[in-house]
């Protein structure tokens, strides 16, 4: 999974030579041998390394708050996403719903890494809510719909529907 | 700027020794386990930094992070990975093993599940052969991974594994941050693991298969 959202991510960013990755660990963990020092190690390392190789810092934020925010996600992304329970989903996306509440991207106005990682990771639970739920979290629906047609996000994941009509009319006053 | 913790949470070690060492000027309010300070979120998760633009930052290492980019020092590629090794690989031990520790009352059996990742880092500083995790000054992931290890390393009664090179850092680090050892105090109340008993009991259990996972990992 990590290994086809790196690769997917190196297409966005239009890298020329894909990189080859290997594992490590029970959880593999995604490894890049580098040539000019020790591997990196870990899925949001790598990612941000492929960033600064893309030359798309503003990716990564474009101020110190924006940037801490984007690694907070990430964070978020690898800690609490991955590998959460049954009852972890719900207030996972309770509180990402609640947060998205005023914004367009995670790091408010401005699409980065954190919105594709975050996409990439909660697309497995988006893929499995009725639509009630999906009516519920109306925030992350209305964000993950807009992340999924972001120009060359989405790669190995299949859009999953979600019912604009009713999504963006009706609840609001 | 505002920066929010708790009494007898490890993680807010964290955010108050990257305050010392940084140096930077934050108001710092002391609030109750329970407090929900960050409005989004459901649980009360602490430590959490107010920003100037009104957001709240609820992860303790992106307010690490954030406290040395604005005094001026960035993080580097092997910052980040050591972060998010804490992040993913080091917490989920470290609670199974303060959990021991602080709530069954089996201090003896921490190193089960802390050795793997503490010779990890023993290797990693052997082999790096830097008086700091990334080369000859304090970053970032030293302060992280030295608030993070403070509780269980600064407790003489738990029978670790010799990791001789974590040690050295260890005590190098006590010498730097001077600073941090009042905050540690005020945190732990002085009382060293039991300090974090009435934060612990408030977490949930840590699931075991987490930290097989993370044994098997460090194995490799």
């Amino acid at each position: 999974m990590a290994l086809r959202e790196l690769s997917s991510l190196e297409k966005f960013l239009g890298l020329k030579k894909p990189n080859k990755y290997s594992t490590q660990g029970d959880k593999k963990v995604p490894v890049l041998q580098n040539n000019n020092g020790p591997p990196l190690v870990g899925l949001v390392t790598i990612a941000c390394h492929l960033v600064k190789e893309a030359k798309r810092p503003e990716l990564l934020g474009d101020s110190a708050e924006s940037r801490a925010v984007v690694q907070q996600w990430l964070e978020h992304r690898v800690t609490k996403l991955d590998g959460c329970t049954k009852e972890d989903i719900k207030t996972i996306l309770k509180d990402l719903n609640l947060y998205l509440q005023d914004k367009v991207y995670l790091a408010g106005n401005q699409f980065t890494l954190a919105d594709t990682f975050m996409y990439y990771g909660i697309h497995p639970l988006i893929v499995d809510l009725a639509i009630q739920e999906k009516e519920q979290y109306m925030n992350v629906t209305r964000w993950f719909d807009h992340i999924q047609h972001y120009p060359g996000i989405r790669h190995h994941l299949p859009p999953v529907a979600v019912l604009r009509n009713r999504i963006y009319t009706g609840r609001h006053h | 700027m505002k920066l929010f913790v708790s009494e007898g949470n490890p993680h807010c070690l964290k955010v108050l020794a990257a305050l010392g060492v940084t140096g930077v000027q934050c108001d710092v309010q002391y609030v109750n386990h329970e407090e929900r300070v960050v409005p989004f979120l459901s649980r009360p998760t602490l430590p959490a930094l107010l920003l100037p633009s009104g957001l709240h930052l609820f992860s303790s290492n992106a307010i690490c992070r954030y406290l040395f980019e604005v005094s001026g020092k960035d993080s580097s590629e092997r910052c980040n990975q050591w972060l998010e090794w804490e992040a993913t690989d080091l917490q989920p031990a470290l609670l199974q093993a303060l959990h021991m520790a602080v709530l069954q009352g089996k201090g003896s059996e921490v190193s089960k599940v802390l050795q793997g990742p503490l010779n990890y880092l023993d290797q990693s500083l052997s082999k790096g052969n830097t008086p700091y995790l990334t080369g000859e000054a304090v970053s970032v992931a030293d302060v992280v991974l030295w608030a993070a290890l403070y509780p269980i390393l600064s407790d003489s009664s738990l029978a670790l594994g010799e990791c001789k090179s974590v040690k050295t850092w260890f005590d190098r680090g006590a010498a730097v941050m001077c600073s941090f050892q009042a905050a540690a105090q005020k945190v732990l109340q002085g009382k060293g693991l039991q300090g974090m008993k009435s934060y612990m009991q408030r977490q949930p259990a840590p699931q075991s298969s987490q930290c097989r996972d993370t044994q098997s990992c460090n194995s490799n």
